[in-house]
């Protein structure tokens, strides 16, 4: 009598692959499937046309909104990595009793609710909140300071406000690998602190910047609500006009085709700015070395 | 041996801390302040807005549906976790970045593409939508958070401990059960946090696939696209409040369990040695999970 093979860790990879395959990856298949259907009379019909696509290309605002988009996530990547160095490298000095507690400072603003944080920016960047306020109290400024809300500043601002916790986080996990004898070395054979950044840390963290990046480059770029609700007359993105052909226009095969254009131009970006940097002679020494 | 912190990164990290508390707190003084307006300067100490959210039938309502839904979405993205997990760690998973990939794939994929996405499959099967996709929808994208923890502490896990189990003769099952899974614990308590979290902090999800149930951040939402209102404040004040409280329970649980599990170095071989010996020995083990 043979036994049933033996059940192994490995074996329950395949249903939660089957999970994750008809939650994610079905959904994308369908956006695909619908962009070649028309509608009629606010009907699908399941008939291949090409219009979609052909409108696609030939109309330049999605162009415009699509490369919006990818803007938006780089300027939000290079922000956050901006702010994250400093943060992480100061979190890595740390003693290891301090290094938890200030994590969860650091990180549970993220975890506060969409509304909670869209509102909140609303309240303090109006022309009576906080910032317009504490302005004119000090007498820096005579009237309040219009480019504070629903402007493309407060859009890059929240942005940024938002996504900095991957940034530090994985600027931080990566920072925590670098040897410190290494920065010593460098600081006792002369190296000023900036050189000893940039010759030793800044390549050796450079897996953890295109983690971080590759995060919130997609994430800033795909937002929806920050810009639409405080980016005032700026608003308009890919997204708010996908959900605007999903709802009120009905033009499903239309909004698929966006929304793929959308997710194929984001990893195509991500994936070849975390490739550039991952290739480059540094991180390949840092991936490849012997564990 | 405490080393002294630098002035430079005492500097650094409370800067950070303030700019990323400020909109916070900004918003919790407004909801104590007496004036209707949200203007400095403060009128005057008040409870008012407070008072006015326990005849508020709508808020309520969609406080309730919000908690009710947040704790499935925590166990699912927990089970779902451990699962993931312990998958993508163990030792002989073929195709390993692929499956990571696909795991990471709802973190990647931008929320609303992923629930417009969802949506249109939902019609084209024509499944409801309602509150069991919206449970559904927010557990999967709590579920590559969950597992990233979960696989954390995994790969930290000291595996000689179930290979002694194994070898004392613990049957897989038990030097899983008794062995591994105590020290997930902390890790598992953390996936369902992030679960009920994110469920709470969600809007996306729920403007595309609740149907007609109503969360809060839903109700608040449609609330102050038309006006700022003074209640909202404490609306979202009491919403910051319960996440702290998530976030306080499991910080102390762990800070608990680290106090019970560390008295002593050698405990956890000590604890698995005992858990193996007694599962040869045909007395029910007890040793593991303490």
């Amino acid at each position: 009598m043979t036994l049933p093979p033996r059940l192994r860790r490995e074996h329950l990879a395949v249903p939660v692959a089957l999970l994750f395959g008809l939650g994610s990856l079905a959904p994308i298949v369908v956006l695909a499937v619908l962009s070649v259907f028309r509608v009629d009379d606010f009907d699908l019909v399941p008939a291949v046309s090409a219009r979609t696509w052909i409108e696609l290309a030939g109309t330049p605002i999605y162009a415009v909104l699509i490369g919006k988009a990818l803007l938006s996530g780089a300027a939000t990547a290079v922000s956050t990595a901006l702010m994250g160095y400093p943060i992480a490298l100061a979190l890595r000095r740390l003693p290891p009793s301090l290094k938890g507690p200030a994590l969860v400072v650091l990180l549970t603003p993220l975890y506060t609710g969409e509304v909670v944080r869209i509102y909140a920016w609303r309240v303090t960047l109006g022309a009576e909140g906080l910032v317009n306020s504490a302005l004119q109290a000090l007498g820096l400024t005579q009237s309040p300071l219009t480019f504070l809300l629903f402007s493309p500043f407060t859009t890059g601002l929240v942005l940024a406000y938002n996504n900095a916790p991957f940034m530090i986080l994985s600027l931080w996990v990566a920072a925590e690998t670098v040897e410190p004898r290494l920065i010593e070395a460098a600081r006792d054979l002369g190296a000023r602190p900036l050189d000893a950044f940039f010759r030793i840390v800044f390549p050796l963290t450079l897996p953890g910047l295109a983690a971080g990046v590759f995060t919130v480059f997609t994430l800033a770029a795909g937002e929806m609500l920050t810009p639409s609700l405080l980016g005032g007359t700026s608003g308009a993105t890919a997204m708010a006009l996908i959900e605007n052909l999903f709802g009120t226009a009905f033009d499903w095969p239309m909004a698929s085709a966006l929304a793929l254009a959308l997710l194929a131009a984001l990893f195509a970006v991500a994936a070849a700015g975390a490739a550039l940097v991952l290739l480059s002679r540094s991180a390949r020494a840092v991936l490849w070395r012997a564990p | 041996m405490a080393r002294a912190v630098r002035r430079s990164d005492t500097i650094t990290l409370g800067t950070a801390a303030a700019v990323l508390y400020l909109p916070l707190l900004v918003l919790v003084v407004f909801s104590f302040n007496a004036s209707p307006l949200m203007a400095f300067p403060l009128t005057g100490f008040s409870l008012r807005w407070y008072a006015a959210l326990a005849g508020n039938a709508a808020f309520l309502h969609g406080l309730l549906t919000s908690l009710l839904v947040a704790q499935p979405v925590g166990f699912l993205a927990m089970v779902v976790g451990l699962a993931a997990a312990l998958a993508l760690t163990a030792p002989r998973l073929p195709w390993r970045i692929a499956f990571l990939a696909l795991v990471l794939l709802p973190f990647l994929v931008p929320k609303s593409v992923l629930a417009i996405a969802q949506a249109m499959l939902l019609s084209l099967i024509g499944w409801d939508r309602g509150a069991v996709t919206l449970i559904l929808a927010q557990a999967l994208v709590a579920a590559p958070f969950a597992t990233v923890l979960v696989a954390a502490m995994l790969l930290r896990f000291d595996h000689r401990l179930t290979e002694a189990a194994r070898d004392l003769g613990a049957t897989p099952w038990k030097s899983f059960r008794f062995v591994m899974l105590p020290h997930l614990k902390g890790a598992l308590g953390g996936a369902y946090s992030v679960g009920v979290i994110l469920s709470l902090a969600d809007l996306t999800i729920a403007t595309f696939l609740s149907g007609r149930t109503q969360p809060l951040s839903l109700i608040v939402a449609s609330e102050f696209r038309r006006e700022l209102r003074p209640d909202i404040n404490a609306m979202q004040v009491v919403v910051l409040v319960l996440t702290a409280l998530v976030i306080g329970t499991g910080q102390l649980g762990r800070l608990l369990r680290r106090r019970r599990l560390f008295p002593v170095p050698l405990t956890d071989q000590a604890v698995a040695l005992r858990a193996g010996f007694e599962e040869t020995s045909g007395r029910p083990s007890k040793a593991a999970r303490c």
